[in-house]
């Protein structure tokens, strides 16, 4: 945060500049990905729900299953482990590539503070885009849990009445808080790797799969975190 | 009347350098002075550029820039020395991933409050001086070494700094190049000597240049700092 209050207008504007390319390929590029794995997802579970729990009268759980299962708990997870493995890996790579180029070493030289210019731009772009792929993790669970229900004769009305009912403030404030967590794990931790890197070029294919894997473990531990705190 | 103390551009006090060294380096640099100091890698005369930025701190003994030990400042203060002294690193150190006009803009753009129009100005000017104008769209990787070392002089002289540290500076140039580019970076004549003042460190110097540097050392790598015969 203090690395941002000390820009000048005209580094905002670039750090600005990589922040957005960083959304582009972190968010927009991902958003295919993140639509079919949760559409399968949610409608391969909400199916298989839906006539279990018919058997026994209680499809009303199915708003439940959506809303706690999916929306709250599976939604952050699958959508920071794409993010993880699609931005982590790359954010580390080219992190540490440009250690080994010298292009850190040459930033502080010349007075700029490579958190500002590589981090911050990295960093803010990963909580943006974890933000905007959750938003669309969820609405397409929700939309194919629908598909499923509808196809096992559950009406639309009743389906989205069931949702809306079991959805709560907490869940919504649950889901972005781990939004927000997750977003700093992916933004820092391959952050971090990448510029641990010193000058052997052999070092970044490692540091891309170190700040992969402690990435996930990252998510994971604090999605339990977070279970266990809620 | 006392006289004004005017601080020293750089000096090197009882620095360790090189594995065979069996003494330390101490060097002054006078003010509007071009010195050179070549060696070979085992002499540690590639260090002697990252000492005086601060970049690396020796194991012993202290580099001073304008009589501050830059390596001692706290980071910000660090940051903001730096911009005070040109350095153009051995493998010129250029963001692969910008072209060559916006490596040139980049120290402008994080560390002055300029406008983005007056940094534009600022960067047409040195583009053209360093005839750099008709490619400045160009990646590193589509420029050749020359275009690259236009670039990276352009670069470290941005801030118009009265004091330029230059490594391996004329590597793989013709003399008429090595010789252009060395009338650029003394900034024109002054009445003390040349405008800025310059350290350069390398394995060799082309011959074409000698009568244009004030005194040119070799270090041997018995860590002796002979003078070099011109």
């Amino acid at each position: 945060m203090r690395a941002a209050t000390q820009l000048t207008a005209a580094g905002r504007a670039v750090a600005l500049r990589i922040g957005i390319n960083q959304v582009r390929f972190t968010a927009l590029h991902a958003v295919g990905l993140v639509t079919l794995l949760s559409g399968i997802l949610s409608f391969l579970v909400i199916s298989q729900a839906t006539r279990e729990l018919g058997r026994i009268g209680a499809t009303d759980l199915i708003g439940t299953l959506i809303v706690v299962a999916i929306v709250r708990e599976l939604g952050p997870l699958i959508t920071a482990l794409v993010v993880a493995g699609r931005s982590g890996t790359a954010i580390a790579a080219e992190l540490a590539t440009n250690q080994v180029l010298g292009e850190v070493r040459a930033l502080e030289a010349m007075g700029i503070d490579p958190k500002q210019y590589l981090v911050l731009p990295r960093f803010g772009g990963s909580l943006v885009s974890m933000f905007a792929l959750l938003v669309v993790f969820d609405l397409v669970a929700v939309l194919a849990g629908y598909g499923a229900t509808s196809l096992n004769g559950m009406s639309g009305g009743r389906y989205f009445a069931i949702v809306l009912t079991s959805l709560s403030a907490r869940d919504v404030w649950l889901t972005v808080l781990k939004a927000l967590a997750f977003g700093i794990i992916v933004g820092v931790v391959p952050s971090y790797f990448g510029l641990a890197v010193r000058r052997a070029p052999t070092e970044i294919p490692i540091a891309a799969s170190r700040a992969v894997v402690s990435a996930i473990v990252g998510i994971f531990l604090c999605s339990a975190l977070f279970v266990a705190l809620g | 009347m006392t006289t004004p103390h005017v601080p020293r551009p750089l000096a090197f006090e009882h620095i360790p350098l090189g594995r065979h060294a069996s003494q330390p380096f101490s060097l002054e640099v006078p003010a509007h002075h071009t010195v050179a100091v070549l060696g070979d890698e085992d002499s540690g005369v590639g260090l002697l550029g990252s000492y005086a930025l601060g970049l690396d701190r020796p194991a012993a003994g202290r580099a001073l820039v304008f009589d501050t030990d830059i390596g001692a400042l706290d980071e910000a203060e660090r940051l903001a020395f730096r911009r005070r002294v040109g350095y153009l690193p051995a493998g010129e150190g250029l963001l692969q991933n910008l072209s060559l006009r916006d490596n040139v803009a980049l120290p402008l753009r994080f560390g002055s409050g300029a406008s983005p129009q007056e940094i534009e100005g600022r960067v047409n000017v040195m583009l053209t001086a360093v005839r750099l104008a008709a490619v400045g769209q160009l990646r590193p990787a589509q420029a050749n070494e020359e275009e690259r070392r236009r670039a990276a002089l352009a670069r470290a002289i941005a801030f118009d700094p009265t004091l330029l540290v230059l490594e391996q500076p004329f590597d793989g140039l013709t003399a008429r190049v090595a010789s252009e580019l060395l009338e650029l970076a003394r900034g024109g004549e002054s009445a003390e000597g040349a405008r800025r003042t310059i350290f350069i460190t390398g394995q060799e110097i082309p011959s074409l240049l000698l009568r244009r540097v004030e005194q040119v050392y070799r270090l041997t790598r018995a860590g002796l700092l002979e003078p070099e015969t011109v």
